[in-house]
């Protein structure tokens, strides 16, 4: 899974992050030591239309979120994640980040969003977040 | 009481009710009245006695503040009380004149066991004078016990309007009370807010440094830029960490009043001047023009501590330039000979602030929520900070609108070094 073969496409994953910084090491941590390709970006509409076409493997999905619009208003992660499973033409894997991490909220979420797994934050190891992406797409 | 109490009448009042249970009666009003020709000339002597008694108490010096005037004034009062006790007219007129007493009293603060004890030396010296008076024991006996009955009556009226009078002002401080605890609450949950806000502040730069700093450790950079690249990020996280740690200890340290200001006279040429590089830099790299219209200008000597003033044109510029996408920053000065002021503005064509918010602005941890700060970082204590260091300076500081509606300008103001008064009646 590593080092997939090169007429193969690479596994794709789509990361929503509205803190850059934060973005940039997961998208590091998963192209460099996961062999994904992947894309940072709260352009909903965009996003959508990826996993519509089910070229998408995996969405990391922050909750809180500044620009990501939907309907003329702002989403988060977790209306964000239901649009998503509605969209996709096969099973979704969604992961969904968040810093807010207080006892009881990951059952909340993950039940209010349909998400597939939890992340909490800070993750600053890239083989932590990389076991549990491969824990969603198995 | 040798009677029974008579069964008590509806919607009796406390007087009647008070009337009823000494038994004083329509003949002990009569009697009391026919004192009264006979006990007049002794009220003046009351009076003294009374007076002899009250000034003596602790607490008295604090009461009795009006000098002879005051004195005069209470002892010609009391002398309508006496007076009052023979006219044999006891209705609620009466009644409401003596439910005064207390709420006087309480309202000075003067302790009701000191007006009491002064009841008993009236009760005694009257009583005395009924020996002059009636020689004849068995004349004496009737206008004796109507006496003791007025007396009494008195006593309790004045009893009651001392404890209704002090359960006012128990409710009204309770009531402050109240106002307070709750002021207490809010306080603390606005700290709780800030606790918060200072955490997860603190965490974001902190967890970009582990995390990148996690990644060249790991060897998972490609190339030697690209590594170089991270450390840039770890570098810039650890700017703002410092940034935002300093803010904190500085806004901490003004709130507890630790932060001593050197006020001396200075040239904001100078300060403008070592200023606006740290900007230029800042503004350049994002394409924005920055205009110093002061340069045309002779700015007068103000009076200010040079690192704060510094501090503040720093904050407010920085926070320009941050919030503007596109277009530029303008610097100007104008000063106010009159009222004896420099005001420098800051102009910015950025993305404005809400009417609504711009009194919050300037409180800690309070930022735009809209869409388009996506990206900006910053403590969110710089103009709280300004505000508070500008006013330690003496001056003022505002936000309004820019000149036509968009962007923001920021202002403040400094003391005319010429208008101020002598530098050793500043507060340090």
């Amino acid at each position: 899974m590593n080092q997939p073969a090169p007429q193969m496409r690479k596994q794709r994953i789509i990361i929503v992050e509205d803190n850059a910084l934060v973005a940039k090491f997961f998208q590091m941590a998963l192209e460099r030591a996961g062999g994904f390709s992947c894309v940072v970006t709260e352009d909903v509409t965009r996003i959508l239309c990826e996993v519509a076409a089910g070229e998408v493997d995996l969405v990391l999905l922050d909750v809180s979120l500044t620009n990501a619009e939907w309907d003329g208003r702002n989403v988060n992660g977790v209306e964000l994640c239901r649009l998503l499973k509605g969209k996709s033409p096969r099973h979704l894997p969604v992961l969904l980040a968040t810093a807010h991490a207080m006892s009881g909220d990951r059952e909340r979420l993950l039940e209010s969003s349909g998400a597939d797994g939890y992340l909490e934050k800070p993750i600053y190891d890239s083989a932590q977040l990389l076991a549990k992406v491969h824990e969603l797409m198995a | 009481m040798s009677a029974p109490v008579p069964s008590r009448p509806r919607e009796e009042t406390f007087i009647e009710e008070m009337k009823r249970y000494l038994h004083l009666g329509e003949i002990d009003a009569i009697l009391l009245k026919r004192l009264l020709p006979r006990m007049e000339k002794h009220l003046p002597e009351m009076v003294e006695r009374f007076y002899a008694q009250i000034p003596h108490h602790p607490g008295a010096s604090r009461v009795f503040t009006g000098g002879q005037a005051q004195v005069l004034r209470l002892k010609s009062t009391l002398q309508a009380w006496g007076h009052g006790l023979f006219n044999g007219v006891y209705d609620e007129r009466y009644a409401d004149d003596r439910f005064q007493i207390g709420f006087r009293h309480v309202r000075i603060a003067l302790d009701q066991k000191y007006v009491i004890s002064a009841m008993g030396v009236v009760r005694s010296f009257l009583q005395e004078k009924m020996f002059d008076e009636f020689p004849s024991r068995e004349e004496r006996l009737a206008y004796s016990q109507a006496l003791s009955k007025i007396l009494d009556l008195d006593l309790n009226l004045m009893c009651d309007s001392y404890f209704r009078a002090t359960m006012a002002h128990l409710q009204t401080l309770n009531q402050e009370l109240e106002q307070a605890s709750l002021q207490l609450a809010e306080a603390n949950a606005i700290k709780d807010e800030f606790l918060a806000q200072v955490s997860h502040d603190l965490r974001t730069p902190l967890n970009s440094i582990l995390s990148f700093t996690k990644l060249v450790l790991d060897g998972l950079c490609i190339s030697p830029e690209e590594e170089k690249d991270v450390l840039r990020d770890v570098f810039s996280s650890g700017q703002l960490l410092l940034r935002l740690v300093n803010d904190l200890l500085d806004i901490s340290s003004i709130e507890a009043g630790k932060l001593a200001l050197q006020l001396e006279e200075l040239d904001p040429r100078t300060v403008l001047d070592s200023t606006l590089p740290l900007v230029a830099v800042q503004a350049a790299s994002r394409n924005l023009r920055l205009v110093d219209e002061t340069l045309e200008q002779q700015l007068p000597l103000v009076l200010g501590d040079e690192i704060r003033f510094r501090q503040v044109l720093l904050n407010l510029l920085s926070n320009a330039v941050k919030f503007t996408p596109s277009g530029g920053v303008t610097i100007r000065g104008s000063t106010d000979h009159a009222l004896g002021f420099l005001r420098i503005e800051i102009e910015d064509t950025g993305i404005g602030i809400p009417v609504e918010k711009r009194d919050t602005a300037f409180e800690k941890f309070v930022r735009h929520d809209r869409a388009e700060l996506r990206g900006i970082t910053g403590s969110g204590l710089g103009l709280a900070i300004a505000k508070r260091l500008v006013e330690m300076m003496h001056g003022k500081i505002g936000l309004e609108s820019g000149a036509n509606g968009n962007g923001s300008i920021a202002w403040f103001t400094l003391p005319l070094a010429s208008h101020a008064q002598p530098l050793e009646a500043q507060p340090a």
